[in-house]
């Protein structure tokens, strides 16, 4: 059975009011919010004013790098405590400074993160930012000139990753080609499908789509899913060569 | 119909007790009223001189000023309009922009005032204090200090030669003409208004031990009165349910895990400062949520449209020392170029009511979106001054956002209650106020 990303669209990305719900809705600046998208597994983060300023700053062409990467940095640590926030914790009770009795919950499961080389490298800063000493595997895939096909050329992971949750880092999510590979990897090493969060900043409907009808128990964190995609697969409008920006590998 | 309650919040600085000292040029009005600071040893002690309100001089009077003949100690000289205008301010608990006089130019200081602000006793210095009925009403006490007039010339004249670079013969001249017949005139009539004379000014111990102990007795009740005004309004607004305006964050598994962390005593402090800041930046993103926003479209590199958000303002972060300063490495990785204020307060070890003792704002802050920071909020009695104080400074109560590590319910209440367009931000709520302890352990003091 195939479906088509128009199926799974629930509502495409458009401008709407937002803001906190204290604010009249003629208080409310307009801005375009994620599209919806009909799979429970596709979580899109809150679309808050704060968010959508964050991401109107690294869409921006005219941003300079340096700021490209700040703001992206700060997206980043909200989908990896968003990603955080799926792994499982246990009852444990704590005694306080001031000697009160508190019951609280402690982190269950080991975590390691794995970056699709190379634009997934970029978001291993906000990932330790929140998880210090977390191990981070890595996977190349390059699209094969001759097939244009995806095509696994490296990689090196944590030995016990099998034993582990995997927060799997790619910022877009255009075909979901490469990501899809990327899984496959992590599934021959013994991970379990449910047990791997996808991350990634902008997403399109059909690589979306892709994905959760491919992988159903494997998790989606996105802050956005956009548009579409334009005849090159890139993510529209998005944000240009996520890579190139960060790393500053475009010509002046 | 019942009157709607109103939730009002008047900080301890408020109707300022105001203290007028008159007396003759030389009688030791200068020193009795720096004698008072010097005992009564508190921040919010300050003096006022009336120098500082000498009114501008017209081109004729600023030459007669230069040849030493105009009249600077007659009331005529004097900017009693200000004066009172400032008074007022000050009596208000507002701040109050004061003059500044150059006796060289015989000209205000363009553009330069000194600001007063929160203190809880004013003390009026100058040889007219006593003058003007506006002032009069305005003054708690009224003293006059009445020093042989003999005392008077010699240190008047002892004064003008050794730091005022004048001779003795135009200084004697200066007093005969003006001084002298001004006093008879206009100076000692004032003794009427005064409720306690000082005679021999500086060296009457007694009356300055009176005078300081009423003083003492004055703070003590206003101070008595602030922290009531406090507990009644907390009675008062735990039935009121919290509005919108204040946000607790979700209560998430990470979330959990993180309190978790910072709450077992067991942590090490390494750990406690990764887990707080890694909470203080999250905190803070949740906090930019609450600040203003307006439309933005940005031209995408596959020069595409998109339909964005800017920040409509610049943000100021104003860290409430010494705890605050927790939030400053979550603050620098969300607004890494944001401008930071300082305001210290301390609980006073006695009472528990709070007191401003410093405070360090941009000049333009009215300008801008504030986060406001402090880990804890205990009664909101902190909190409640904090805000009035950024309010005082120009900035609108809807462009500061509180934000706070754990908050308990009344002091949440009383902040949403008494400033209804504050945004708060809590990362958790206390049924009961525990005592302060974040800064202690992530500062290692």
């Amino acid at each position: 059975m195939s479906v088509t990303a128009a199926d799974t669209v629930v509502e495409g990305c458009a401008a709407a009011p937002i803001g906190p719900s204290y604010r009249e809705k003629d208080e409310k600046p307009q801005a375009t919010v994620s599209g919806k998208i009909k799979f429970d597994t596709v979580h899109v983060l809150p679309q808050t004013p704060q968010l959508i300023a964050l991401l109107t700053i690294i869409r921006d062409k005219n941003t300079q790098r340096g700021d490209f990467i700040f703001y992206s940095n700060r997206i980043i640590r909200l989908l990896v405590e968003e990603g955080l926030n799926h792994l499982p914790v246990k009852e444990h009770e704590v005694t306080t400074p001031l000697g009160r009795t508190y019951a609280g919950v402690r982190f269950e499961g080991k975590i390691c993160g794995v970056s699709i080389m190379r634009a997934g490298e970029s978001m291993e800063q906000g990932l330790r930012d929140c998880c210090r000493s977390v191990r981070i595997g890595k996977i190349l895939i390059q699209r094969d000139e001759d097939t244009s096909q995806p095509k696994l050329f490296y990689h090196k992971l944590p030995n016990d990753i099998a034993e582990r949750w995997v927060l799997l880092l790619d910022p877009m999510n255009a075909t979901g080609g490469s990501a899809s590979m990327a899984v496959e990897v992590l599934k021959s090493k013994g991970v379990a499908e449910e047990r791997i969060l996808f991350l990634n900043l902008i997403a399109s409907p059909e690589g979306l789509e892709h994905f959760a009808s491919k992988f159903p128990k494997l998790r989606v964190i996105t802050a956005f899913i956009d548009e579409g995609l334009d005849d090159k697969n890139y993510i529209v409008p998005g944000l240009g060569d996520f890579g190139d920006r960060h790393f500053g590998t475009l010509n002046d | 119909m019942l009157e709607p309650l109103k939730y009002v919040y008047s900080p301890p600085w408020q109707n300022t007790h105001i203290i007028g000292i008159a007396g003759s040029s030389g009688s030791g009005k200068t020193s009795v009223a720096a004698q008072l600071v010097k005992r009564l040893n508190l921040p919010w002690v300050v003096v006022l001189s009336m120098d500082s309100f000498y009114k501008e001089l017209n081109p004729a009077q600023s030459k007669l000023a230069f040849e030493n003949n105009y009249d600077f100690d007659a009331p005529s000289a004097i900017d009693f309009d200000i004066l009172v205008d400032r008074l007022q301010d000050i009596k208000a608990g507002k701040k109050a922009e004061i003059p500044v006089y150059s006796f060289e130019k015989h000209q205000r200081e363009r553009d330069k005032t000194t600001t007063i602000y929160s203190c809880h006793v004013l003390i009026l210095e100058g040889i007219f204090a006593l003058y003007d009925p506006r002032v009069l009403d305005l003054l708690d006490m009224k003293i006059f200090v009445d020093t042989d007039s003999d005392i008077c010339l010699a240190r008047r004249l002892a004064r003008d030669v050794k730091s005022r670079g004048r001779d003795v013969k135009g200084a004697l001249q200066q007093w005969h003409r003006f001084v002298k017949p001004n006093f008879e005139l206009y100076v000692r009539p004032q003794m009427k208004n005064a409720d306690i004379a000082i005679p021999r000014g500086i060296d009457n111990i007694t009356a300055i031990d009176m005078i300081v102990k009423h003083i003492q007795r004055a703070l003590r009740m206003k101070s008595e009165a602030h922290l009531k005004k406090i507990a009644e309004l907390g009675e008062r607004v735990l039935e009121k349910p919290l509005t919108d305006n204040v946000t607790v964050l979700e209560q998430t598994p990470q979330l959990r895990g993180i309190h978790t962390i910072l709450q077992d005593r067991m942590t090490n402090r390494e750990d406690f400062i990764f887990y707080f800041d890694r909470l203080s930046s999250l905190l803070v993103e949740k906090a930019m949520d609450r600040m203003t926003f307006t439309t933005q479209q940005v031209i995408t590199p596959l020069d595409r449209p998109y339909l964005g958000l800017r920040c409509a303002s610049a943000i100021c972060g104003v860290v409430i020392l010494r705890s605050g300063g927790v939030f400053e490495i979550g603050l620098k990785r969300v607004v890494p170029d944001c401008k930071i204020g300082r305001l210290l307060l301390q609980s006073n070890i006695r009472t528990g009511e709070p007191e401003l003792h410093h405070l360090k704002v941009p000049p333009n802050i009215g300008n801008h979106q504030v986060l406001l920071l402090d880990p804890q909020i205990a009664s909101g009695a902190a909190a409640l001054m904090a805000v009035r104080v950024l309010k005082d400074h120009g900035v609108e109560e809807g462009n500061i956002v509180f934000l706070t590590y754990m908050a308990t319910k009344v002091g949440l209440g009383r902040l949403n209650a008494v400033f209804p367009e504050l945004k708060i931000v809590a990362a958790s709520v206390e049924e009961e106020w525990a005592g302060r302890w974040i800064d202690e352990k992530y500062f290692g003091c």
